[in-house]
């Protein structure tokens, strides 16, 4: 299998004070193309600070990401900008929408920066495909959690990436709503995306095809779970 | 979408701030709009009231100079006198095309709609002389003669305050004489409008001022020989010369000492609404750093970021811009009436003078105003890497 995201001996130090923390220690990390892979841990134990490494949104201390191919150690910003919009979409557990913009017209945001603008049908088809295709005039306060988080996936979706980098996506969300998130993950699963999601929630955690347990700063197991969904999966729409 | 609605949408999210914000930006406007009209239609004014007077010199009686040359195209009384005399020796002097002998002063009488006491000013004139410094006067009815004896022309605008029409009667002067109105002189739109005139022997007879003349006008033939006449006038005993030129750039000067306050307070105010920006943008800015880094997350380059910020700005100065000065415009007269009383003298009739070019100008300076502004929150925004703002980590 085509490996789209491969990290070696990622060390992350931040500096707080006089003190070092060791974020990352040594991390090791790789994700076949069309994967489910979630990322578990305490918090404190690195989650972010990986998935920010990895989506390049972040430079290690120390050790390579490999991005489809392309070693990004050595990339300018303007370069990481274009790689990141062709190779990412990001989720957030706080969804950061924007609360003037229409869910619609959230999700088409990404498209201005992208200089694709004006691809309505594209728009109703990401709109239907996270299940907003009712909504999409709504304001971002008019809109429950759940539906919210539809919102922000499909502006991640929008720009046609290989692959989701998911932040605690269901963080603030109710159990129901987060297994429904979660099963739209499975769904882009389906469709070929690749999905990388860090949660704290063991049972959403194990939807997926391997986990990776993350403990102070150093993945201590990586774990191949045979029947992903199990027991779930009555809570689909 | 385009960069200006999402700014705009922006904008939407805080109307309080951005209303209060747009408002700032424009009075400043809209001060500096009022100012610069005002400047270029002042000198304007003080031109036209110089050609309105006809003359080139004033032969004034010794004394305060400026103060007869302001008296004199205004109205008014100064106390001191020139004579019959005076006039015989100017007349005389080689290269002296006119010279127009005028007596004025003022008196009161009770306005008949508010029962108030009004000043009314008396020109006594030599008609001949001062239908040759003036040759645009038309008249409606006729002018008089010299010799004639309880007539008088009227300016237009006194004419149409006091409903006075060509053949009535109008008791005048301290006795109540009864003056026949003769003419009304067509409207010149310059002090002239306001004026009572009388042949000048009975302007002098009715006040006591017999042989008495309160200035004399002249006009040269040539006028490269102005100084060189002026130097002859000054030899005549009783006699102060005044140039046309000399009173403009006295004028001219007490004004601008009087514009230099008002453009210290457009500068203040202009510092003042930049600062407001800057702090309600950094405010903003520092506010949504997370959100920054969201979209770059999604895709937003820095100069994208930046280019926003750059959007918003612009788009409260631009509104401030205009609504500064549609409301100048809007409001002009009054703030006329307001610069009127700051200014040591000023000319009659309007003289805020609004032409596109200025409605141009404070438009681009809007705009000019919002880089400036936008500049340094922009450039901040737009450094800052993905994962600084999404830590909110803008120091």
């Amino acid at each position: 299998m085509n490996k789209i995201l491969e990290a070696e001996g990622l060390t992350k130090i931040y500096r707080r004070g006089r003190e070092d923390i060791h974020a990352l220690n040594e991390v090791d990390f790789s994700v076949d193309e069309g994967e489910f892979v979630s990322i578990i841990g305490p918090s404190g134990s690195g989650k972010t600070a990986l998935l920010n490494v990895l989506g390049c949104l972040d430079t290690p201390t120390k050790g390579s990401v490999r991005l489809n191919g392309t070693e990004t150690s050595h990339l300018k910003e303007r370069e990481l900008v274009r790689l990141r919009r062709e190779n990412i979409g990001f989720v957030f557990q706080q969804f950061y929408l924007i609360p003037t913009l229409t869910a619609r017209e959230n999700v088409e945001l990404p498209l201005l920066f992208s200089h694709k603008n004006g691809n309505e049908s594209r728009i109703d088809e990401i709109l239907d495909m996270v299940g907003l295709e009712e909504r999409g005039d709504h304001l971002p306060g008019q809109l429950s959690g759940g539906e919210m988080q539809r919102v922000a996936i499909g502006r991640a979706l929008i720009n046609d990436p290989k692959m989701i980098l998911a932040d605690e996506p269901t963080g603030n969300l109710d159990s129901l709503t987060s297994l429904m998130i979660f099963n739209l993950f499975r769904d882009l699963k389906e469709r070929g995306l690749t999905l990388v999601i860090v949660t704290h929630n063991m049972d959403l955690a194990k939807q997926a095809e391997r986990m990776y347990t993350l403990r102070d700063g150093q993945m201590v197991s990586c774990e191949k779970l045979t029947s992903p969904g199990n027991g779930v999966v009555e809570g689909r729409r | 979408m385009n960069f200006l609605t999402l700014a705009a949408k922006n904008l939407m999210r805080r109307r309080g701030r951005t209303l209060l914000t747009v408002m700032g930006v424009a009075i400043s406007i809209s001060v500096l709009f009022s100012l610069l009209a005002l400047n270029s239609g002042y000198e304007m004014g003080l031109n036209r009231e110089m050609n309105s007077l006809g003359a080139h010199i004033l032969a004034v009686p010794k004394g305060c100079p400026y103060e007869a040359a302001s008296l004199v195209m205004h109205g008014g009384v100064i106390p001191k006198y020139l004579s019959d005399n005076d006039l015989e020796m100017v007349t005389s002097i080689e290269g002296v095309n006119i010279a127009s002998p005028l007596l004025m002063y003022q008196f009161y009488l009770k306005d008949q709609n508010t029962g108030e006491r009004v000043p009314h000013i008396v020109y006594g004139i030599d008609i001949d002389e001062m239908k040759k410094l003036k040759p645009w006067w038309k008249v409606e009815g006729r002018f008089f003669e010299d010799n004639e004896t309880k007539v008088m022309v009227v300016g237009r605008g006194l004419a149409e305050y006091e409903n006075l029409t060509v053949g009535q009667i109008l008791p005048f002067g301290p006795d109540k004489e009864d003056f026949t109105i003769v003419g009304i002189l067509g409207r010149t739109g310059d002090q002239d409008d306001q004026f009572h005139f009388l042949p000048l022997s009975e302007a002098q007879r009715l006040d006591r001022k017999e042989g008495k003349i309160t200035t004399i006008a002249v006009r040269v033939d040539d006028l490269g020989r102005i100084a060189e006449i002026s130097r002859e006038m000054e030899k005549i005993p009783d006699v102060q010369v005044v140039t046309m030129t000399q009173v403009m750039g006295t004028i001219m000067n007490l004004a601008a000492s009087a514009r230099s306050l008002l453009l210290t307070v457009i500068a203040i105010a202009m510092i003042i609404s930049a600062f407001g920006i800057l702090n309600t943008l950094l405010m903003s800015v520092n506010e949504r750093t997370r959100e920054f880094g969201m979209l770059k997350a999604i895709g937003a380059s820095g100069l994208d970021v930046g280019k926003m910020i750059m959007a918003e700005t612009l788009i409260i100065t631009v509104a401030g811009g205009v609504i500064g000065v549609v409301v100048s415009i809007g409001g002009s007269s009054i703030i006329e009436g307001f610069v009127k009383s700051m200014l040591p003298y000023s000319p009659s009739g309007s003289f805020i003078h609004i032409s596109p070019e200025l409605v141009g100008f404070s438009l681009l300076f809007s705009v000019g105003l919002g880089i400036v502004c936008g500049i340094y929150p922009a450039f901040k925004s737009s450094r800052l890497t993905p994962m600084e703002a999404i830590r909110g980590g803008l120091e």
